[in-house]
């Protein structure tokens, strides 16, 4: 048990380790961008008509605080977030980025954990029909249907489905909740008005995930299905399904679950994309408008802070899951027993 | 099973490299995919002989905006041709149409397709090296040609339509496959030079070294990819030429993809470097450089060919995103994002659908270059004897 506990507390500081370098490299490129935040304040207002000094510039920075060093204001960001969970003001907009994402981070969040358990639900029983069937036709079939998932471009998947339903059906899918319910307050219809349109998003992702999911499902099925041990409990007369399930699937559902936090890092790299497609209102559609539009480095930085950590902590769950789960690392990570 | 003697002689002194070779042409499906992809290849590495007109704006056809493709055949009521034809069309607009320019074919007239015809001048086999100081400036001059596989005498000929500002969509897509590819073959080279110093340093050394660039490199892998090339983009000014931007876009797209590479030479690396050959070689009194150069490379130079192939897809796939979202290639470039770009509007989708047709090729390309990647994977396996 204090093998475990040390096992655990080492991974979550190894954790807390990559958050920080992961940090320092998006405060450095939100540095790098030219322009400070307190410039490009001033130039959006100048163009709103009120005339902008170098005094007033210079004056914008020191209340932002950008006349500091480097070092400084990376640490105060890292510890602003860490001990007050505040992301400070957006540059253009001049409101707390809490305020700003807070409603939207959960609905992307939610999207994408959705579209990850959608893809594992077809990838894995789908995976294991591939690597087991015995006809070729039906394989290949799968194969290229899930390759299809990665040669199509996810936005224009999005946006042919949402043109189809466009013409055929009148509706434009686009958002994620109908003109009623944008601003209205959670309730079950909102719920059912909410799924209603995000299954759109929520397959489009999930087909390219389950793409890759798939591959790694029948990749390993293959490879355990050929080993010795399978071989041996074959011998002794198990077979079909409860073969399948006891030994070789039991034995690639590790590597699947290590796969989740990448899957998830997938899911997340498409996700704005998409967003921007479907005209979402979530963080993925926001951090193109940051960065595309606005150059908001404030924000942007944020979000990609927010989606990196969500999955440095899916990481470090899936690590302690699989050491519980998986007899050979418990074995390592316990001594013994 | 009957294996001649002489078969199996072969089979055991083949080397790695003949073993995947065979393997891989024993292969249908990556075959097909492999002889597709290189055609497509080929095609855009001729693409300026291949195509009509000139893809950028000089070669726009004033009398053919946002033009259907035209087909041309070999027979029509009034009988067959030996050589193809199209008819001659003629620009209309009134009430009816709902004052929408649209073209009249008129299929009395006939206009002949010639083959090898003279038409804009391009250049080939044109290379230029400008580095700083003029010593070291290099250029070929290559050589300039006018002539075209096909073309008409008079009026266009399109074989994919043409856009809003009558500019060639076969061109196009011709010069779109060429540039897609060159910035994925430079973004995978980029990518294929940092993993490989990087993952070689770190898996060479092992230690304290390994464990500090492992750390590094598992917190880069962490970041989402397209949202970290959309930070890194949005750093380019919108002032920069557009080769500028090209070479830029290419930087990126290796800089960022370099980790899962890396990770694989490093693990190699350390599985191989205690394997006994390697120990006698530092018995023999090998240096480190000869021992990296001499065995451990070849020692996986197929893995290595394998990833660099299966990667190439997503740097496609990263240009096309970028490009579709504003950050990536812009417009006097052709690239597949820019075509892609131009194709997503409801009114395209409505009224000119061949805007779709470079999609299409962008797919097939995607998916040929993953199922040689597949069958590259497989037949580099070595646990797979067959």
């Amino acid at each position: 048990m204090i093998n475990f506990i040390q096992f655990t507390v080492t991974r979550a500081f190894l954790s807390i380790v990559t958050l920080l370098i992961v940090c320092f490299i998006v405060f450095s490129l939100m540095e790098l961008v030219p322009g400070t935040c307190a410039e490009r304040y001033l130039a959006f207002k100048n163009t709103q008509g009120s005339q902008i000094s170098f005094e007033d510039i210079a004056a914008e920075e020191k209340r932002l605080g950008l006349d500091k060093p480097f070092l400084y204001r990376y640490t105060k960001w890292v510890s602003d977030i860490v001990i007050k969970q505040d992301f400070g003001d957006s540059c253009i907009l001049r409101i707390s980025i809490n305020e700003l994402l807070s409603g939207r981070f959960v609905l992307s969040l939610t999207i994408a954990i959705t579209a990850l358990l959608f893809s594992y639900a077809i990838a894995i029983p789908v995976g294991i029909i591939s690597a087991t069937t015995k006809y070729a036709s039906l394989d290949n079939a799968l194969k290229f249907i899930s390759y299809l998932g990665i040669a199509l471009p996810n936005f224009l998947v999005a946006l042919c489905i949402m043109l189809f339903m466009t013409v055929y059906y009148g509706d434009t899918m686009t958002g994620l909740f109908s003109q009623e319910y944008e601003n209205a307050p959670w309730s079950s219809a909102k719920v059912q008005d909410f799924l209603s349109r995000a299954w759109l998003p929520i397959f489009v992702l999930g087909w390219n995930a389950t793409a890759f999911a798939l591959q790694t499902v029948r990749a390993l099925m293959l490879d355990e299905n050929d080993k010795l041990y399978v071989m041996a409990a074959r011998a002794r007369g198990v077979s079909g399904m409860s073969l399948l399930w006891r030994y070789p699937a039991k034995h690639s559902l590790g590597p699947v679950i290590n796969s989740i936090g990448f899957d998830l890092n997938r899911i997340f790299s498409a996700l704005p994309v998409v967003a921007l497609i479907l005209i979402l209102t979530e963080a993925g559609a926001l951090l193109i408008e940051a960065l595309a539009r606005s150059n908001d480095q404030q924000l942007a930085g944020a979000i990609i802070f927010l989606l990196t950590a969500t999955i440095v902590f899916v990481n470090f769950v899936t690590d302690i899951i699989l050491a519980i789960m998986d007899p050979r690392i418990r074995k390592g990570v316990m001594g013994g027993s | 099973m009957e294996v001649s003697s002489a078969k199996k002689e072969a089979y055991f002194t083949a080397t790695q490299m003949q073993l995947v070779r065979t393997r891989f042409f024993g292969n249908r499906t990556a075959m097909i995919a492999g002889s597709i992809l290189l055609f497509m290849i080929v095609c855009s590495l001729f693409a300026d002989f291949l195509s009509p007109y000139d893809p950028t704006i000089a070669g726009r056809d004033k009398e053919y905006e946002n033009g259907a493709p035209q087909i041309p055949m070999f027979w029509d009521k009034n009988g067959f041709s030996p050589r193809p034809f199209l008819h001659t069309l003629t620009k209309y607009r009134g009430a009816d149409t709902n004052f929408r320019w649209v073209y009249k074919i008129d299929d009395d007239k006939r206009r002949y397709v010639y083959f090898f015809v003279k038409g804009w001048e391009y250049k080939s086999l044109d290379f230029k090296i400008n580095l700083p100081g003029k010593k070291f400036d290099f250029q070929f001059p290559g050589f300039t040609s006018d002539r075209h596989l096909f073309g008409t005498k008079e009026g266009g000929i399109h074989l994919f339509g043409t856009d809003k500002a009558g500019k060639d969509l076969f061109s196009r897509t011709l010069s779109a496959i060429y540039i897609s590819l060159a910035v994925g073959t430079l973004g995978v080279f980029i990518s294929f030079v940092l993993s490989l110093i990087i993952g070689g340093i770190s898996g060479y050394y092992g230690g304290w070294i390994d464990s500090l660039l492992q750390m590094f490199t598992d917190a880069i892998r962490t970041v989402p990819p397209i949202p970290l090339f959309m930070c890194l983009a949005a750093f380019a000014p919108q002032e920069w030429s557009s080769e500028l931007r090209f070479f830029f876009i290419s930087c990126l797209l290796g800089l960022i993809s370099w980790p899962t590479l890396a990770r694989r030479v490093r693990t190699h690396l350390l599985s191989e470097r205690s394997q006994e050959y390697i120990l006698a070689a530092q018995m023999s009194g090998a240096s480190s450089a000869h021992i990296i150069g001499r065995h451990l490379l070849p020692s996986f130079t197929s893995y290595i060919i394998v990833d660099l192939v299966i990667s190439f897809p997503y740097m496609l796939l990263s240009e096309t995103a970028l490009s579709f979202i504003g950050l990536g290639l812009r417009e006097p470039v052709n690239s597949l994002g820019v075509l892609l770009q131009n194709a997503t509007k409801a009114d395209v989708l409505l009224n000119y659908q061949w805007y779709f047709i470079p999609v299409f090729f962008l797919v097939v390309l995607i998916l040929s270059f993953v199922f040689v990647g597949d069958g590259l994977r497989d037949a580099a396996d070595p646990h797979k004897n067959k």
